[in-house]
């Protein structure tokens, strides 16, 4: 074999032709052949390609209903949990002292409130 | 563009057929590409019939993942991306690496009777040069060299820097030299 710059950009022919040539299959009938046993897998190969996609969808299924039926559990409690914390009815309600006329009263009253009743009210808890 | 120079032209429309149904659109790409798919292969598994194997499940798979090509690209590079993994695959399925034993006779410089037996000999030497060199730089330097993919094409099919392969073209063809320096007879 000839020297020729080993770092080169350009493709070898020498070596490219000598590698192509220890590497070529066969002649024409082995290139047919080949061919025809590609062609004999191409309906097996369509059909295994889809057949594999319902595969991997029925491996799924599975799965996927537990998660959805696992979701939907914890939602419904998650939800009753809510609807079940007792809310006050109105804001007055909420603002409302145990006893005593309460912070709303005192705020709409055309009198002045007495101080230590306006005190009381906002340390009552 | 490099190896996808036989008849690559009208590989997308092919691949439009194809994708159509059109079975023997697919027929002609796979004629059109088999030689360069199962010389990939080969360098990679040394064994002819694993090689063809190899190369089958490369077509079919390619076939199976048509959807997937972008038709801006050249079909070749795309395809021999599947060769390529097909054949590590295989090569990573088969336990024990075979690689092609060298004629003893043909080794030790016995008669050389004729240039058939000569292109013979070159020929094993070849093939067990190859198998020497680590998987990835025997595809790059047969990519390069053989099917005359640039080093950009080679880069994409290998999945590795450009100057990477570079390297590795580098390496193998300073390699091959190096187990066929005692070859010396004329190549063609």
């Amino acid at each position: 074999m000839t020297e020729s710059p080993s770092f080169d950009h350009r493709p070898d022919p020498e070596l490219g032709a000598a590698l192509r040539a220890a590497l070529e299959p066969g002649g024409a009938d082995d290139q047919s052949v080949f061919l025809a046993r590609v062609m004999a897998q191409y309906d097996h190969a369509l059909g295994r390609s889809s057949v594999a996609m319902f595969d991997v969808l029925a491996s799924w299924f599975r799965p996927g209903m537990v998660a959805a039926t696992a979701a939907l559990v914890l939602g419904i409690l998650f939800g009753r949990t809510i609807l079940d914390r007792t809310s006050p009815e109105s804001i007055d309600a909420a603002l409302a002292p145990a006893e005593g006329p309460g912070l709303a009263a005192l705020v709409t009253a055309e009198d002045p409130p007495d101080p230590s009743v306006v005190f009381a009210s906002l340390v009552e808890p | 563009m490099g190896g996808g120079g036989e008849g690559s032209g009208d590989d997308q429309a092919l691949v439009v057929q194809t994708l159509a149904g059109d079975r023997a659109a697919f027929g002609i790409l796979v004629e059109r590409h088999a030689g360069q798919a199962r010389r990939v292969a080969r360098a990679v598994l040394g064994d002819p019939d694993d090689a063809d194997d190899a190369a089958q499940d490369g077509f079919l798979s390619a076939l199976v993942k048509l959807g997937q090509y972008d038709p801006r690209r050249p079909f070749g590079p795309w395809l021999m991306l599947i060769v390529a993994n097909a054949s590590t695959d295989r090569r990573r399925r088969r336990n024990v690496r075979r690689v092609e034993p060298l004629d003893t006779a043909l080794v030790g410089g016995g008669p050389r009777p004729d240039a058939a037996a000569l292109r013979s000999e070159l020929n094993q030497r070849l093939r067990a040069a190859l198998a020497e060199l680590p998987e990835r730089r025997r595809k790059a330097v047969v990519l390069f060299d053989v099917e005359g993919y640039s080093h950009a094409e080679i880069a994409g099919i290998l999945g590795i820097p450009e100057g990477t392969v570079r390297s590795e073209v580098f390496h193998a063809r300073r390699r091959l030299r190096t187990l066929l320096a005692d070859w010396k007879e004329p190549m063609r």
